[in-house]
C-alpha cells in the first residue's frame, strides 16, 4: 500500500463553501460521514475541538491539520478541503488557511498499523513546501490527490 | 555537522511527521547530515542507531511530550523545542544548531 491508498478522491472538496473554521470543520466532517469514515458528527467534532483547544493546528503556509482520536471513527482517513478565500484560523504564521486537512483516527487502533503508517507518511508530505504549493493550486479532487501523492 | 533528532507531538498523528520532514529538509538544504526519529501513535520509527548518536554533533528534540530513550543522548549537546518551532521555523532551528556547536561548552 502507498500514500495514495489513504487519499480518497470522494473526500476531497475543492469548492468549499465555508467562511469560518466552524463551517469548514462541519463541512468536512459531513464529507467523512457520507463516506462512512465516521458514524457521528457531533462526537467526532467534539474530539476534534478537544485537540484544537490544546494549540494551533494551522501549520503555516495556509494549511490547517485539525485532528484527534475519536470513537466515532470507523476507518482511518482524511478529508481535504480547498477554499478560494482565506479562512481565519489559529496558525503558526498568523495567516489564515486555504487548505484544510481533517484527519480521522480512532481511539483504538488495533490492527490499523498499516493505515496509521500510511497516514504518517501522508502527514510527512504536508511538511514539504513544494507539495503544499501544488496542493493549493489544485482545481479539482484529482489534482489534489496528484499534488499529495506524486 | 551531523545532526540527530527526535520528533514527538501530543496526539502523535500529524505534527510529529511534519516536524520530521521540515527538519530533515532544512538540515539537508544547509548541507548537514540529519536523521530524525519519530515517536508517534504508530510507535518509534526511523530509530536512531547508536552509531548515528555517537557521531552526532548535536541533538534536536522537537517534542510536546516526554520522549522515550532520552538517556541515549547523555553528554551530548541538546536543543529542545516544541514541535511547533520545528514546523514553523526549521531553517532557524538548524542555524541555531550550527551556532550552538561552535560555542565552548
Amino acid at each position: 500500500m502507498e500514500v495514495k491508498d489513504i487519499v480518497d478522491i470522494n473526500t476531497i472538496r475543492t469548492d468549499m463553501k465555508a467562511k469560518s473554521k466552524e463551517e469548514a470543520l462541519k463541512e468536512l466532517a459531513e464529507v467523512l460521514l457520507q463516506n462512512e469514515y465516521i458514524t457521528d458528527i457531533e462526537v467526532f467534532l467534539k474530539d476534534i475541538y478537544e485537540r484544537e483547544a490544546m494549540g494551533e493546528t494551522g501549520i503555516g503556509n495556509f494549511i490547517a491539520i485539525p485532528h484527534g482520536n475519536s470513537e466515532s471513527v470507523e476507518k482511518i482517513g482524511v478529508a481535504i478541503g480547498i477554499t478560494q478565500d482565506e479562512i481565519p484560523w489559529e496558525t503558526l504564521d498568523d495567516n489564515g488557511v486555504k487548505g484544510i486537512i481533517l484527519f480521522a483516527v480512532g481511539k483504538e487502533n488495533d490492527g490499523a498499523q498499516t493505515h496509521l503508517k500510511l497516514l504518517s507518511l501522508f502527514a510527512r508530505r504536508l511538511g514539504n513546501d513544494e507539495v503544499i504549493e501544488n496542493l493549493l493550486q489544485s482545481k479539482d479532487a484529482a489534482g489534489v490527490k496528484e499534488a499529495l501523492c506524486s | 555537522m551531523k545532526i540527530v533528532g527526535v520528533a514527538a507531538c501530543t496526539v502523535g498523528i500529524a505534527h510529529t511527521y511534519i516536524a520530521q520532514e521540515k527538519l530533515e529538509n532544512a538540515g539537508k538544504k544547509a548541507g548537514y547530515e540529519i536523521t530524525v526519529e519519530t515517536q508517534g501513535t504508530i510507535g518509534t520509527e526511523n530509530e536512531l542507531t547508536q552509531e548515528q548518536i555517537a557521531e552526532a554533533d548535536i541533538v534536536i528534540i522537537a517534542a510536546d511530550v516526554k520522549i522515550a530513550g532520552r538517556e541515549r543522548f547523555e553528554g551530548k549537546r541538546i536543543i529542545e523545542v516544541p514541535t511547533d518551532v520545528a514546523v514553523k521555523s526549521p531553517n532557524k532551528l538548524i542555524a541555531k544548531a550550527a551556532e550552538v556547536i561552535v560555542q565552548p561548552r
